[in-house]
């Protein structure tokens, strides 16, 4: 029997087993699903991770727990050494940093990002922006995707989705852009996005470069996705469901995330939702 | 053509205070903030800035908050250059900003974190550009000051990036020796590249110590001779931490959102004049945030975990 988790904790615990052992790998600001992650990925899944902290940029820390901005001391405790934010970029441009973790308000089916702005000709809204993710897509050996938020239900029967064809702005790029210049053509050290983790399910990318479905959640189908998704998904031919965390990894994320700020991720809906391990179903 | 250079401040005695300081910012100045998001931000010298009615500034910088809404509710932004401005997953979309940009009153020209060290580094080494491995391929490349040039030795495309020199760069750090030495505790996200960048530095400290006591904590990160001025402003950062001497104030930065959601009339009622215009001093803000029992509160993250954790829950 499988454990009963959150939607959130499920994420987690999939963003986590897209980190390689012995590689270094950064996770940004305001994203503390993949700040736990990395812990999650440290303790369990690859011990030999160099983790770098985003905005404290410290080297293995060990927070207490998870505060709700990134850049506070509380995420630097018992860290090894710190970079510098220079450093931190010339490892990336240089080809060392292994993997990073990137997202947007809009990701397309080629895996390029938004986080500028929504509008292609004319400016409709003014989104925070990127930070480092232009930079860094381009030269990270590998990039995860993630999403909390695939799930586009209809406001007055218009759904606004997260998972588009074309990304009204590219932020950071994926395997093609917009103009359908590959990352091959421009000569780019990184391999662009490996992996896609949203609250559907999770996906890779074909030899083309096109998004994939490659797993479901217990609770999910085919269906959520190809209703949620603006463009029709390619999907596997031996299409798996993944299975809930383990207990360690499940004690390990509650220990670390007593406020249970990477709830606030989350579709307001998803927050408070427990998935019985057993039925296989969404309970509330 | 003869390139500018940048200068050295050897002055005597550069120690003022928040007001002095502030006047030195201009209209029409580009602006570089130090500390990043919710941490180490000048709050204390972006008030008293904006009370003297700067205008048109240009901001730049890498990951920001609460430092840059309150310049754009204040009206006195028009051009920004930022990676970032926002409250992460907590808060959101940084809503001052983003009235400002999308009504038009502000021209964007967004820049990534790295694009920005380059173009600091450019300034600092006096290169006429900098090369960066990436963008290309990225709607960023459209920035007309962005140049593809030919790479001399592979014959490969790479973009190149022109300096930025920031005409002022406002900081605030934990210490300084009366000298202008600073001491910057903790991640220095841009500021050390801000202050060698610069055309000038202006800084305030929570501390002043003596040359002593600064070996004693480890010595200075940014040399005097880079700071033109600096003033003492004890939680100065406020509402954004400055550890180990306070925490980030979440309970005032939900206030400042509460109020900045409800639109610009209602931003400049409920929050600019209480606690920006009404303010005749940093002091009074301090009175008006809740005097010694917020700075107790914010202070006792050091007794434990639990205490610190206190802080951020959502009764908080």
């Amino acid at each position: 029997m499988e454990q009963s988790c959150t939607l959130g904790e499920l994420i987690i615990d999939q963003l986590a087993r897209t980190v390689d052992d012995n590689s270094l790998v950064f996770h940004g600001f305001g994203s503390p699903l993949v700040q736990i992650a990395l812990h999650v990925a440290k303790r369990v899944y690859a011990p030999n991770l160099v983790l770098v902290a985003g905005a404290t940029y410290g080297v293995n820390p060990d927070p207490p727990f998870i505060a709700p901005t990134t850049n506070d001391w509380v995420h630097d405790r018992n860290a090894e050494c710190h970079l510098s934010i220079g450093e931190l970029f010339d490892l990336s441009a240089s080809g060392r940093l292994g993997r990073m973790f990137l997202s947007g308000l809009q990701i397309d089916q080629w895996g390029n990002t938004n986080v500028t702005q929504l509008g292609r000709k004319s400016l409709k809204l003014k989104l925070p922006g990127g930070g480092g993710a232009c930079n860094l897509s381009c030269n990270t050996k590998y990039i995860t995707l993630w999403t909390a938020a695939h799930r586009a239900e209809p406001v007055k029967g218009k759904r606004r989705y997260r998972i588009v064809s074309q990304c009204d702005y590219i932020t950071g790029l994926g395997h093609r852009n917009s103009d359908g210049i590959t990352r091959q053509q421009l000569g780019y050290r990184g391999n662009g996005p490996q992996w896609l983790v949203t609250d559907l399910g999770v996906f890779d990318f074909n030899k083309d470069g096109h998004l994939r479905l490659d797993s479901l959640y217990p609770h999910t189908s085919v269906n959520d996705v190809i209703e949620n998704t603006e463009f029709e998904p390619k999907i596997k031919k031996d299409l798996k469901t993944v299975s809930h965390p383990s207990i360690e990894v499940l004690s390990i994320i509650r220990n670390l995330d007593p406020l249970r700020i990477h709830e606030k991720e989350l579709l307001p809906r998803d927050r408070a939702v427990t998935l019985n391990g057993n039925k296989h179903a969404a309970i509330c | 053509m003869t390139m500018s250079a940048l200068s050295i401040s050897t002055a005597e005695n550069k120690c003022t205070d928040i007001e002095a300081l502030a006047l030195i910012v201009e209209n029409g100045s580009c602006l570089a903030v130090g500390g990043g998001l919710s941490s180490r931000e000048p709050m204390a010298l972006i008030r008293s800035i904006i009370r003297n009615n700067v205008s048109n500034l240009t901001v730049v910088g890498s990951a920001h908050g609460i430092d840059i809404d309150l310049l754009c509710g204040a009206n006195a932004v028009s051009g920004s250059q930022e990676s970032y401005v926002g409250f992460e997953q907590d808060f959101g979309m940084a809503q001052n900003y983003r009235q400002g940009c999308e009504s038009g009153k502000i021209e964007i020209q967004d820049n990534c974190c790295y694009t920005l060290v380059q173009q600091l580094r450019a300034s600092i080494q006096g290169l006429p550009f900098m090369p960066i491995q990436s963008v290309r391929g990225t709607d960023f490349e459209k920035n007309p000051r962005y140049k593809t040039i030919q790479c001399p030795y592979s014959g490969e495309d790479i973009l190149v990036v022109p300096p930025l020199t920031p005409d002022v760069a406002i900081l605030h750090a934990q210490y300084a020796d009366s000298h202008g030495n600073l001491r910057i505790e903790g991640p220095p996200v841009v500021d050390l590249l801000f202050a060698q960048a610069s055309k000038k530095v202006l800084a305030t400290v929570e501390k002043i110590v003596t040359s002593e006591e600064m070996q004693q904590l480890g010595g200075a990160n940014i040399p005097y001779f880079y700071v033109t001025n600096f003033a003492k402003a004890p939680m100065g950062a406020h509402p954004t931490a400055c550890y180990p001497f306070y925490a980030y104030d979440r309970e005032h930065t939900k206030l400042y959102m509460s109020a900045a959601k409800e639109g610009p009339a209602a931003f400049q009622n409920k929050y600019l004049k209480h606690f920006v215009y009404d303010c005749e001093s940093h002091d009074e803000y301090l009175d008006r945030i809740g005097g010694a029992n917020t700075k107790s509160k914010l202070s006792s993250w050091k007794e434990s975990s639990d205490a610190w954790m206190e802080l951020y829950k959502e009764s908080a």
